[in-house]
């Protein structure tokens, strides 16, 4: 029990040992200001990661995913600054090449038996290749002028105030009906239920958090779209995880996929879902990165597989595939983004920078290769 | 002839099994010595005492060679006192030469460089000793299972090897390639060589060896000269074993478990001729290749299930029983030809999927490589084949639902653990073909094949087992049962059927089973009349 609760305490304990390391250094780590952007950074590195999670239940992994950001980034960059279009349609657009990519990768991959490394590391170079072909290597804004549109505001729009404050709010009672019907579907089987009091105490815990953090964001600009973009992505993944047939199969191929042949799975089908699945959280990645960069530049989405790679790994996923949680994932994502902002607060040299990334990802995965051992 | 290989007393106990009991063998020098018994009858761990795979001091009892007792810690140590162990599984390395391989690890050299030169005169002048038209500078890969086996035996031979130990050398061969092996042996006999010979194949074994010693439940029951005895005479000893009351076909007992589906139970007094009632699957001339462009492995296999019997499916390691049930479920094997009718309609070229969905199961004998997400809980396990039942719109699953049916299924099977959120990988044997089981169950089948699902668990859940197939029948669910213990075929079935290499060797009901006549027919011989 006591190894448990530790366990389970392991991670939010390595977040707050990195934000406290990095208040003492700069207090400002912990300004409104900062936080907000910390809390955008980890929105496009979360996105993505929770899109790799996926893969990485089913025991394969995408390295194509930070090349993919910068294409699908650019492709609707371009078609929004260069070719005049709307922003929903460029977005749409791009959004519909993404699950195309993706949808090939994956068919490719299962249809072809060909391990998934190769074919996303070919992907990851494409990719890269059609990236700085559309772009023509050249710096494309994301919108004209200095209009807003919907693409430029993906990264710049704030909730106002009190929407902000009315959406925690909305999403605590929201989680209180949730919680209400799950113990009375639990109780009408005659199954245990947590006592009323903790579970009341839980959900004032919730929203209380909930309603401080809005505050918190209030005290900048307000909630960042961002981050509503992420939860949303959250949300959905830890359903279709925990809460679908498709989930499940995702745990039983990675766990054993012979096994999950034999016990009727359309292993196929799954891994290909999986994949379009991915292609979704490449484009959402790929429009806030290059949104929050303002244009859309060679660099942009280098070396982000990696970093969705190490969240996930951080947070639990096992990279043999069959074991990891969201929250894990949302936890990984939060330490890796709080360590690359600190570090750039603090003014660390980018060599440093790459080191400090390279150590955390390589520790992350000895802790995997421990915990898988045992 | 002097003894130069010999056991005293040997026992090997691994948990909770006694592999081998006080066994006493004696190999002669140049003499061809057959091992009989039958599958788990303690051949392969003998083998594996003699060659020091099973290490000096993990066995009680004494080896000897030449009179004197000796202690192999490792394989090296038998291939030091001149033992050689020839297996189905090939020490040969595919992408090696021939002659790279007979040196292997012990190449000639000069200086620190590999001497090719004379490792390939050497090779070939052994190759021509040996009479085989091979070169030395061939890759293995392109050999024939044949070839390879008389290279590994060359190497054997080159290592100045005294005892060669061939495991079911034949299994895989042609007959010329037999009568090529058979010659060499009889040749290194000439010479002076001792070989132990493991074969399922009596007619073999009664043309190429002296002795033949027989195993029985890791026993050493006799030794008998080949000359002085008869095929007939083997088979009595390698089966001369009583049937126990153990195997309770028809005895559904009256606890307290749950059924599986809400069925009228009407067991039927076991020796009744089956009703005419059409079957539930039937086979036809059903001919199967492992690949597409591979010979044919099964071989013009007929037969009938009907609802509420127990087919038991019999048979030597490799004589297609799996291999049966995993093509007939989708997940092996090229049709070349044939049919298979399930519940009136064709089952061609079906995936695991829609055989699970047209009401046909299988129940793997290897159950944590084909069976069990064993990272996983014992529910989510139980579940995985059926969770489309608890699918709400638009794709939610019912948490609550599942969670009720497998605890009905966790009670109703008795599987022990503290509840169904331990993991898998945690319970003993017994416990998880349990949840196998419950797997299969759940989906709610018609034609329920069990393959070896009483492999390794312990007595007490054996007999649960037998009864669930029991309970199946009742509700008139049929069931497949392949088994390599002839006791409990006979026990629980109704009708057997013995595959013998890929086709049928006999059809047996119940008022003729007998072991003499199933074991002759799984060797391919013309069952005896009674």
């Amino acid at each position: 029990m006591n190894a448990r609760l530790l366990k389970n305490l392991a991670l939010p304990f390595a977040l707050l040992a990195v934000c406290v390391f990095f208040a003492l250094r700069e207090p400002a780590f912990l300004g409104p200001r900062n936080l907000t952007q910390l809390i955008v950074e980890f929105s496009l590195t979360g996105t993505l990661a929770l899109g790799m999670f996926l893969i990485l239940l089913t025991g394969q992994i995408d390295l194509s995913v930070g090349s993919g950001v910068g294409l699908i980034g650019g492709l609707a960059a371009v078609l929004v600054f260069q070719q005049g279009w709307p922003a929903p349609l460029a977005l749409g657009t791009a959004f519909a090449a993404a699950l195309v990519l993706w949808l090939l990768m994956g068919a490719l991959i299962v249809g072809q038996r060909i391990p998934s490394f190769i074919i996303t590391l070919g992907g990851l170079l494409i990719f890269k290749g059609l990236f700085w072909l559309v772009i023509q290597n050249s710096t494309i804004p994301v919108a004209r002028g200095d209009q807003d549109n919907l693409y430029s505001l993906l990264t710049t729009y704030y909730l106002p105030p009190a929407a902000g404050l009315a959406l925690a709010a909305a999403v605590a009672a929201g989680l209180a009906l949730l919680t209400y019907l799950a113990r009375s579907a639990r109780t009408a089987h005659k199954l245990p239920v947590a006592a009323t009091n903790r579970a009341l105490a839980q959900w004032f815990a919730t929203a209380a958090a909930l309603l401080g953090a809005a505050y918190l964001f209030n005290q900048f600009r307000g909630v960042p779209l961002p981050l509503l973009i992420l939860s949303a992505t959250a949300v959905t993944v830890y359903f279709l995880t925990q809460h679908t047939p498709f989930g499940r199969y995702l745990y039983a191929i990675g766990g054993n996929e012979e096994a999950a042949v034999l016990s009727g799975i359309a292993v196929n089908r799954v891994l290909i879902g999986a994949y379009v699945l991915m292609g979704v959280a490449v484009a959402l990645t790929g429009f806030m990165t290059t949104a929050y960069s303002g244009s859309s530049t060679t660099t942009v989405g280098d070396l982000m597989e990696l970093d969705a790679i190490a969240a996930c790994v951080i947070g639990g996923t096992a990279l043999r595939g069959g074991r990891g949680t969201v929250w894990g994932v949302i936890f990984g994502a939060l330490i890796m983004t709080a360590l690359l902002n600190g570090m750039t607060l603090l003014a660390v040299a980018p060599e440093i920078k790459f080191i400090a990334r390279g150590a955390v990802l390589t520790l992350a995965v000895w802790m995997d290769v421990r915990l898988g051992k045992k | 002839m002097p003894t130069l290989l010999e056991s005293r007393g040997l026992t090997k106990k691994f948990p909770g099994v006694t592999a081998l009991r006080d066994v006493a063998f004696a190999l002669r020098a140049g003499e061809i010595h057959a091992l009989c018994g039958e599958n788990g009858a303690g051949k392969s761990t003998l083998i594996k005492l003699l060659a020091g795979i099973h290490p000096h001091g993990s066995y009680e009892g004494e080896l000897r060679v030449d009179d004197h007792p000796v202690a192999f810690h490792s394989i090296r140590d038998a291939e030091a006192a001149g033992i050689a162990v020839i297996t189905q599984e090939f020490a040969l390395i595919d992408e090696l030469s021939v002659g790279e391989n007979i040196f292997l690890g012990r190449a000639p050299r000069r200086g620190l460089r590999v001497d090719w030169l004379t490792l390939h005169r050497r090779a070939t002048a052994l190759l021509a000793d040996f009479g085989l038209a091979l070169t030395s500078e061939t890759p293995v890969r392109e050999l024939g299972i044949g070839q390879k086996q008389l290279v590994e035996i060359v190497r054997a031979m080159d290592k100045k090897s005294r005892v060669l130990v061939l495991d079911e050398p034949t299994a895989a061969l042609t007959e010329q390639e037999v009568a090529v092996l058979v010659g060499h042996l009889r040749r290194l006999r000439a010479q002076g060589t001792a070989c132990i010979y493991i074969s399922h194949k009596l007619d073999e074994v009664f043309a190429l060896a002296d002795r033949i010693t027989v195993l029985r439940d890791g026993a050493s029951i006799t030794t008998l000269t080949t000359r002085d005895t008869t095929i007939p005479v083997v088979i009595k000893h390698m089966v001369g074993r009583e049937i126990t009351d153990l195997f309770p076909r028809r005895a559904t007992s009256a606890h307290g478990g749950a059924g599986f589906t809400p069925a009228s139970s009407t067991p039927d007094g076991g020796d009744k001729p089956r009703p005419t009632t059409e079957p539930i699957l039937s086979v036809r001339d059903l001919t199967v290749a492992p690949s597409k462009n591979a010979p044919p492995f099964l071989r013009d296999v007929s037969f009938d299930l009907h609802p509420g019997e127990v087919l038991g499916l019999g048979g030597l390691m490799g004589a297609g029983r799996t291999e049966l049930l995993m093509h007939l479920f989708g997940a092996w094997g090229h049709r070349v030809s044939g049919d298979v009718t399930l519940r009136g309609a064709p089952h061609v070229t079906p995936t695991p999927r829609d055989s699970i969905a047209r009401g046909l199961v299988l129940v793997t004998e290897d159950r944590k490589r084909y069976g069990l997400v064993l990272p996983q809980s014992i529910g989510f396990n139980l579940s995985l084949s059926s969770l489309l039942q608890f699918r709400r719109a638009p794709a939610r699953l019912d948490l609550p639902a599942e969670h009720v049916r497998n605890q009905h299924f966790f009670d109703a099977l008795r599987v022990k653990a503290p509840n169904q959120q331990a993991r898998v990988g945690g319970l003993s044997g017994g416990n998880q073909q349990k949840v196998v089981l419950g797997k299969a169950l759940m989906t709610g089948p018609t034609v329920v094949m069990l393959d070896e699902p009483t492999r390794g668990i312990d007595v007490g859940a054996k007999l649960e087992v037998y009864e669930l197939i029991n309970r199946l029948t009742a509700e008139g669910k049929a069931v497949l049962l392949v088994s390599s213990e002839l006791p409990e075929l006979m026990g629980m079935s109704d009708r057997i059927l013995m595959l013998a290499a890929g086709c049928i060797g006999g059809e047996f009901t119940r008022d003729q089973f007998a072991q003499e006549k199933l074991l002759a027919a799984a060797m391919g011989r013309a069952p005896v009349t009674a």
